[in-house]
């Protein structure tokens, strides 16, 4: 069975319409609502299966199914889907994901009084992701690209009675904006310079060959190609949602939402939709470009990436709050990603994508599970001694962070780290990304050991962590297939058999053994690194391990300067503050000066205006002419023998208006007409 | 000329289809239902009228784009189907309406009489001659006054009944006093001979005063200023299924035939091109600006929510009219698209209005506080439905507006005075959104009033409004779905 790309948009269409059920749904019909949703997403899943056969019985091709929204003016405007092995991918991901993440939300927000809204958003979130995945149009693409911002506002902000929610869901709005703003201009550019926003068209679209290279021979002044104008204007978009650096200050507060919103939207799924933005429009990022041309959107593309993966997990060594370790994590790996396809290698990219999003949806239910049973203790100082009192969640969430750290040969997190290091080492660009990315792997393994030490060895540090046990099996089932998935997928894209690598380059597939260590050298070199992250993690965190909330970090002990930087984050929170949010204070209150006293001066007497002649109409309509008939009426009810006059009386008045107007406008049309 | 019988019965097939539903249930009334209370007699009259209007709706599909028909007095085309299928889907909602609404005295009568009513406006949409169009016309609004006063027991609906009809009678007279004048001075009464014969004759005064005549009695139909004054006491005082009707069909049906009485028949002496004489165009764009003008300002001070959507209705008769302007440049689609959502939109708030009357009362604005929570479901049709009316962007109401603005703009651009009068419907636009938004103010924010109890919507009603409601939603996000018709 497969999938036509004509009905591609059930897809998406099924778990929207599981929100407009939900949202109809009363507070009470709580079962209804979690029903709906996941078997809307189930079904979503089956379609993506489907999909994805038909996407893989010609890799190559990019199947589409364009239709026009509406005319306008000459042309028409034209959305449509595409069908290929990144769309089929990626939606077979969001679905496996997003199903699990559901069902795992069953038994986490179990208590919750808003339980029906909260399948609802997480419905919506869904339609909007996959829409985003199915688009062939950059239009629809960043309509879905709004909403799902708009789903995660609504779902960071989902306990908006604390001040702390509301204010990260602003923040992670209003930042996220900012990126979208460049989204939105590269797309105005694009469609002027291009005439189209379908991605592919039979040679008409802005990723073919044609348009490709009309933007690719067009410099602008400063010598920059056209198409790489546009390709950094929409590589902004990624930015913002990807959480790179500078606009990265949203995603870590984003944790004050429910845990499987953090696992779903803010680590598997949409964060990546910027490094799925850029793979998508790929073909455009990396034209081909005259010579002489002195800077290529993707050397951008690479430095933020490398930027944010270090610094993302220099940040995670200092946190002591369990998801925001994990938060500063995703930041890095979504740097990670960003490098890849910075330095040319995009189906490296989209395979530690598809990897990441296993592990780090593992993860973070794993933290959620750990917050559940703990009642929501999230400080990792306060916890320690949870490994004999869960068993399932430690067993899992250890496979979670080895795929994270990237322990050799049998995690997932491996494989595609690998693809990505390599791929940087044979940049001719610049070594520096290389060498940022082999930094974060130390980090990232010393990180991850100091998360699991502190948080499940030990002893319990709180009554709460003392008294924790095993979550039900509606949230360790779902543990357990996502930790499934972060051993198994790691194998679909080794070296010696990279099936997924070509499948998404439509490239044939060359599988030979003896390339598995391929490359040994850095492989090896890799290897020890990690080595050297976990055994650092384990002498300074698992040696001697924490016996009381207060004990000072040791880190702390041996460097609290440096530590201190970390924690505050690089002060950036701060820095923005006193320069943007100073600037934008200022501005505000100049527009609102403005606003008060020039616009609402204006308008105020307009809308007066307005009002009087609103009123002296209705005088007229009302008093002078329907008054009469009123007072006449009142005589009706009275006696049939004054019916005649109430005839008379009043619609003489309406009747004396049409003949006037009759008569003034035929006195128009004949003396204008003799003229 | 051939006058082939059959295909004329072919043509009129929607109108039979309503002509015999109509006797139907004035004969199921008279034998078996005679016996029974009135309320089944109304769920008898309306299931039988709605199987009828769903009948001519095939109907009407069926027959399709015939062209001219019988020596040309009918004309079905794109305009003509397009119309024909808005009409009876607008009929069927209003029959939805009257499901919910407060049961009249002889409830078969009223469903036969608003099958009448629709068999005059699907002939309206088709007429091309202009005997038949003031036939249809007039078939249309006698059973309209009858409508209008058919809660004879309430002394506001008699008024309106009366208002009403003296008003029509009085355009009727100029109406057909107009067409005597053309057929005197052209010697045709099918439009496209008297277009041949125009072309030749161009402007003269005694034409002059045929066309303002037409005008009048068009700006009567349409309500627009300043021919509008029955417009508010009709709105107020009919009870609330035949204002629904009064508000969309009759209204679109009426724009179809005056877009082709005045663009095919008339459009040799439309003037507004460069250096010709003065034509229709003038008056009709003075109608435009006043019905915008005083529409928009008149419905700020309304405190009565059904005189609110009178004035926005003149408003909007003055938006219809400029896409009349324009039909010459942009053809019906646009026109078409507009009056039919519209139709949809103000249908649908006097049937959330109908709904709310049964559970006591809804004259003033302040009759709606708190309907959200004493029926969600109908707070969210009114919000749908009035947002539509105000333009608001993913519903039809704001396309509508967009591609009959966009058309008075490819008249001429600036230069032109329909490009003028867009950019003062765009501005009023912004002034409508006050008076919309407070009867969302009162529906959607404040709490009910004490004593106000929930809402009981029917099931048909509900059925009804939620439908039109996802068609503005539909057509909002798919214009094309409609205007691809008129390709």
């Amino acid at each position: 069975m497969r999938l036509p790309v004509e009905y591609l948009w059930l897809i998406p269409a099924l778990p929207l319409a599981a929100a407009g059920v939900g949202s109809l749904t009363p507070r009470g019909g709580r079962a209804l609502a979690a029903d709906v949703a996941i078997a809307a997403m189930a079904g979503a899943f089956v379609l993506a299966c489907l999909a994805l056969t038909s996407a893989l019985a010609d890799p190559a091709a990019h199947q589409v199914a364009n239709f026009a929204w509406f005319d306008l003016g000459g042309g028409a405007l034209r959305l449509g889907w595409l069908l290929d092995p990144l769309t089929a991918f990626m939606a077979v991901m969001v679905t496996f994901v997003g199903l699990l993440i559901f069902i795992f939300s069953l038994g986490y927000m179990k208590e919750d009084p808003n339980f029906t809204r909260f399948f609802c958003f997480l419905s919506l979130f869904a339609a909007a992701m996959l829409g985003l995945i199915v688009a062939n149009s950059l239009l629809l693409l960043f309509v879905c690209w709004e909403l799902v911002g708009l789903a995660s506002y609504l779902l960071i902000g989902f306990w908006f009675h604390k001040p702390s929610a509301a204010a990260a869901a602003k923040k992670a709005f209003i930042t996220t904006r900012i990126g979208d703003l460049g989204l939105l201009l590269g797309m105005l550019w694009l469609y002027d310079a291009s005439g189209s926003l379908l991605f592919y068209d039979g040679g008409a679209g802005v990723l073919e060959a044609p348009v490709l290279s009309t933007l690719a021979g067009q410099t602008l002044a400063g010598g920059l190609a056209l198409s790489t104008a546009i390709g950094l204007l929409i590589f902004c978009g990624a930015i913002g949602k990807s959480g790179q650096f500078p606009l990265h200050v949203w995603l870590p507060d984003a944790m004050e939402g429910p845990t499987p919103v953090s696992a779903l939207i803010h680590a598997a799924t949409m964060v990546a939709a910027g490094v799925f933005l850029i793979a998508r429009v790929y073909p455009l990022m990396s034209a081909d470009l005259p010579l002489d041309v002195p800077m290529h959107a993707l050397t951008v593309v690479a430095f933020v990436g490398a930027i944010t993966a270090l610094m993302g997990a220099l940040i995670a060594v200092a946190q002591n709050d369990i998801k925001r370790v994990l938060a500063y994590s995703t930041v890095s790996q979504l740097g990670y990603m960003m490098l890849a396809l910075g330095v040319g290698s995009w189906t490296a990219a989209i395979f530690h994508l598809l990897t990441h999003a296993f592990f780090k949806a593992l993860l973070f239910l794993g933290a959620g599970s750990v917050i559940h049973a703990a009642h929501h203790e999230q400080d990792i100082r306060n916890l320690g001694g949870l490994a004999p009192r869960m068993k399932v969640t430690f067993a899992t969430f250890a496979i979670g962070m080895m795929a994270l750290a990237g322990v050799p040969f049998l995690f997932s997190g491996f494989w595609s780290k690998e693809a990505i290091l390599h791929a940087a080492h044979g940049w001719d660009v610049s070594q520096v990304p290389f060498y940022v990315g082999l930094a974060a792997v130390v980090l990232t393994a010393f990180y991850m050991t100091r998360l699991v030490a502190e948080t499940f060895l030990g002893r319990p540090r709180s009554d709460a962590a003392a008294h924790a046990h095993e979550s039900p099996a509606v949230m360790t089932v779902p543990l357990g297939l996502l930790a499934a998935g972060a051993v198994v997928l790691g194998f679909l894209g080794t070296p010696a058999c990279p099936w997924l690598q070509s499948r998404l380059a439509g490239t044939p597939l060359h599988s030979d053994l003896g390339h598995l260590f391929e490359g040994g050298g850095l492989m090896l070199l890799s290897i020890v690194l990690v080595g050297a992250g976990l055994g650092l993690g384990w002498w300074l965190y698992g040696r001697r391990l924490r016996a009381a909330s207060t004990d000072r970090d040791p880190l702390a002990v041996a460097a609290p300067r440096t530590l201190g930087v970390l924690a505050g984050k690089f002060y950036l929170d701060e820095l923005y503050a006193a320069t943007v949010g100073r600037l934008n204070a200022a501005l505000a209150w100049c527009a609102d000066r403005l606003d008060r006293h020039v616009i609402g001066g204006a308008v105020e007497f307009l809308g007066k205006f307005g009002l009087f002649s609103g009123a002296l109409n209705r005088e007229l309509d009302e008093d002078a002419i329907n008054a009469g008939f009123d007072r006449v009426n009142a005589g009706l009810r009275g006696s049939g023998i004054r019916y005649s006059r109430a005839q008379t009386g009043e619609p003489q008045g309406y009747l004396r208006v049409l003949a006037v107007a009759f008569v003034v406008l035929a006195l128009l049309l004949i003396v204008g007409g003799v003229r | 000329m051939s006058f082939d019988y059959l295909l004329l019965t072919r043509a009129l097939l929607p109108e039979i289809a309503l002509v015999i539903g109509a006797l139907a249930v004035l004969g199921y009334d008279l034998t078996l239902g005679r016996k029974l209370p009135n309320k089944d007699r109304l769920g008898a009259a309306l299931g039988l009228g709605s199987i009828a209007t769903i009948a001519a709706l095939v109907d009407a599909v069926l027959v399709g784009r015939m062209g001219p028909v019988y020596g040309a007095t009918l004309m079905l085309d794109s305009l003509a189907v397009a119309t024909r299928i808005g009409v009876l889907a607008l009929t069927l909602l209003t029959l939805g309406i009257a499901a919910g609404a407060r049961t009249p005295r002889h409830p078969a009568e009223y469903v036969a009489i608003i099958l009448f009513a629709t068999a005059g406006f699907t002939l309206m949409a088709a007429a091309n001659h202009l005997l038949v169009a003031f036939a249809a016309l007039e078939l249309a609004s006698l059973s309209l006054y009858i409508l209008a006063g058919y809660d004879k027991a309430r002394v506001e609906s008699a008024e309106a009944a009366l208002k009403y009809f003296l008003y029509g009678a009085m355009a009727a007279a100029f109406l057909l006093f107009g067409f005597s004048l053309i057929y005197g001075l052209t010697g045709e009464l099918e439009l496209g001979a008297i277009a041949i014969r125009l072309a030749h004759t161009g402007m003269s005064p005694l034409l002059g005063i045929a066309l303002v005549m037409v005008l009048v009695a068009f700006g009567f139909k349409a309500a627009a200023a300043p021919f509008h004054l029955w417009a508010p006491d009709a709105y107020e005082g009919a009870p609330t299924p035949s204002a629904a009707l009064i508000a969309s069909a009759s209204k679109l049906a009426g724009f179809a035939l005056f877009l082709r009485l005045l663009w095919p028949g008339l459009g040799a002496v439309a003037g507004g091109a460069p250096g010709a004489a003065i034509g229709w165009l003038t008056p009709v764009a003075i109608i435009v600006g006043a019905s915008i003008l005083l529409g928009n300002l008149a419905a700020l001070a309304q405190g009565n929510v059904r005189r609110l959507l009178a004035y926005s209705a003149i408003a909007h008769a003055g938006a219809m009219l400029l896409g009349v302007m324009a039909a010459g440049v942009t053809g019906p689609g646009p026109l078409f698209y507009y009056a039919a959502t519209y139709g949809v939109a103000a249908a649908g708030a006097f049937g959330v209005i109908a709904v709310i009357e049964v559970n006591g009362g809804c004259q003033r604005i302040t009759d709606l506080a708190g309907l959200a929570r004493r029926s969600p479901l109908l707070a969210g049709c009114l919000a749908v439905f009035v947002l539509s009316l105000a333009g608001i962007p993913p519903l039809a109401g704001f396309f509508g507006k967009f591609v009959v603005f966009a058309g008075a703009l490819q008249v001429g651009g600036l230069m032109d005075p329909a490009g003028w009068l867009a950019l003062l419907a765009i501005a009023m636009s912004a002034v409508a959104f006050y008076y919309y938004l407070v009867v969302l103010k009162q529906a959607l924010v404040l709490p009910p009033a004490a004593g106000a109890t929930r809402i009981r919507v029917p099931l048909t009603a509900g059925l009804a409004l939620t439908l039109a409601a996802a068609a503005l939603v539909v057509l909002g996000a798919l214009p094309t779905l409609v205007l691809r018709y008129f390709g």
